[in-house]
């Protein structure tokens, strides 16, 4: 490889960096593994921001990270905790029925959230189980329904498109900001979520190859 | 399942490397704690702890592919916004491997002059864009790119020259 264009791939993973949105992920692919150097080049730079946390020992609390475990496992919460998690299977299953599935709205970015409407009295039994605004439920470990209360479709789409191991494309990105309020069931085919999803009047997904394509 | 005070042995014994690792790995301290819990909680379903030659191996080596198999569920863009391998580099090297690369990458940034160094450093370890990074430094954007692609060209050689 010449010196030119080692130069050029260098500054291409480096525009790529600042902003990987801008980029479809085949593109974001193919940039890195343009070819061996570029790989090696990008691994480099994996592997210095990889030193940059090996070196920050500072916050390690072994106390504290004890507590939270024996709180977990051997805590006495954990009949409550039983508890809370059959009932929030059981609003889960409530909710991914047909009747949740009628309530289920878009809210755009700029909407103030919108009054709670009849339909979605289910959430309203348990509002400590909605996931808040921009936060994601990310146990991988669980096999609940999950709640996606408000979140950008970008973000949704990326955490269930994952679970599947199926890759996300938008062809139309003025959907990806838009927020939803949607259950998910792990559980539940990809194909089964596809056609949920579908049922959004400004959404239309296809699965192809694996592939979520969102217009 | 395993009891109480054996869990709180291998806990307190282990945690540090672990969280370390998955911290290194993830670069994210929240998650990595989140994956170091979960690999303990699998140790706690076992009826008999691993040998005590080896827990810590093992322990390790699940911290490893945990870490490894989050970073491979997440989209490409997730990937690359927190700089994770992509594809097939997930199959990272082992780990003193990893360590013997790092420490060759952190003695050639050291060595690196200013403004590279600082260049570097805002990059990597702040997670700046070019554009920040120029701002902050009151320097133009394509000087930016330009002293950053050459710091790396520069560790590249020393790096590959170091450990090969």
């Amino acid at each position: 490889m010449t010196m030119e264009n080692q130069k050029d791939s260098i500054t291409r993973l480096l525009e790529m960096l600042d902003n990987p949105q801008a980029y479809s992920e085949q593109e974001l692919r193919d940039i890195i593994n343009h070819d061996e150097d570029t790989r090696e080049t990008y691994r480099l730079m994996v592997e210095a921001k990889r030193n940059s946390r090996r070196q920050s020992d500072h916050s390690i609390d072994v106390d504290a990270a004890w507590q939270r475990f024996e709180n977990n496992h051997f805590g006495k919460k954990q009949p409550k905790r039983a508890w809370q998690k059959m009932a929030a299977s059981f609003i889960g299953l409530l909710l991914v029925s047909g009747i949740a599935l009628a309530a289920i709205h878009i809210v755009r970015n700029y909407q103030k959230p919108t009054a709670p409407q009849t339909e979605q009295t289910g959430t309203k039994a348990n509002p400590s189980k909605i996931t808040p605004a921009d936060t994601l439920a990310t146990d991988t470990t669980s096999v609940q329904p999950v709640i996606y209360d408000n979140i950008p479709l970008e973000k949704m789409l990326s955490e269930i498109a994952a679970h599947y191991d199926a890759k996300v494309t938008f062809v139309n990105d003025e959907v990806r900001q838009l927020r939803f309020h949607f259950v998910w069931n792990p559980r539940q085919s990809i194909e089964k979520v596809v056609s949920d999803l579908n049922r959004f009047e400004r959404l239309h997904v296809t699965l192809k190859d694996n592939q979520l394509i969102v217009e | 399942m395993l009891e109480r005070n054996i869990m709180e042995r291998l806990f307190r014994q282990h945690y540090g490397k672990m969280i370390r690792l998955a911290r290194t790995l993830l670069t994210d301290d929240a998650e990595a704690e989140d994956m170091v819990q979960d690999v303990f909680a699998r140790l706690m379903q076992t009826d008999i702890p691993p040998a005590e030659e080896k827990v810590e191996a093992y322990l390790m080596t699940a911290v490893h592919h945990a870490c490894l198999n989050a970073i491979r569920h997440k989209t490409v863009w997730q990937q690359v916004r927190n700089l994770y391998p992509v594809g097939d580099e997930t199959v990272m090297p082992s780990t003193d491997q990893m360590s013997e690369r790092m420490d060759a990458i952190m003695s050639c940034v050291d060595e690196l002059e200013e403004p590279y160094r600082s260049i570097f450093h805002l990059r990597f370890d702040e997670d700046l864009t070019i554009g920040e990074i120029a701002r902050r430094l009151h320097l133009n954007v394509n000087t930016c790119y330009k002293y950053l692609r050459q710091s790396i060209e520069h560790i590249r050689q020393l790096v590959t020259s170091k450990t090969v």
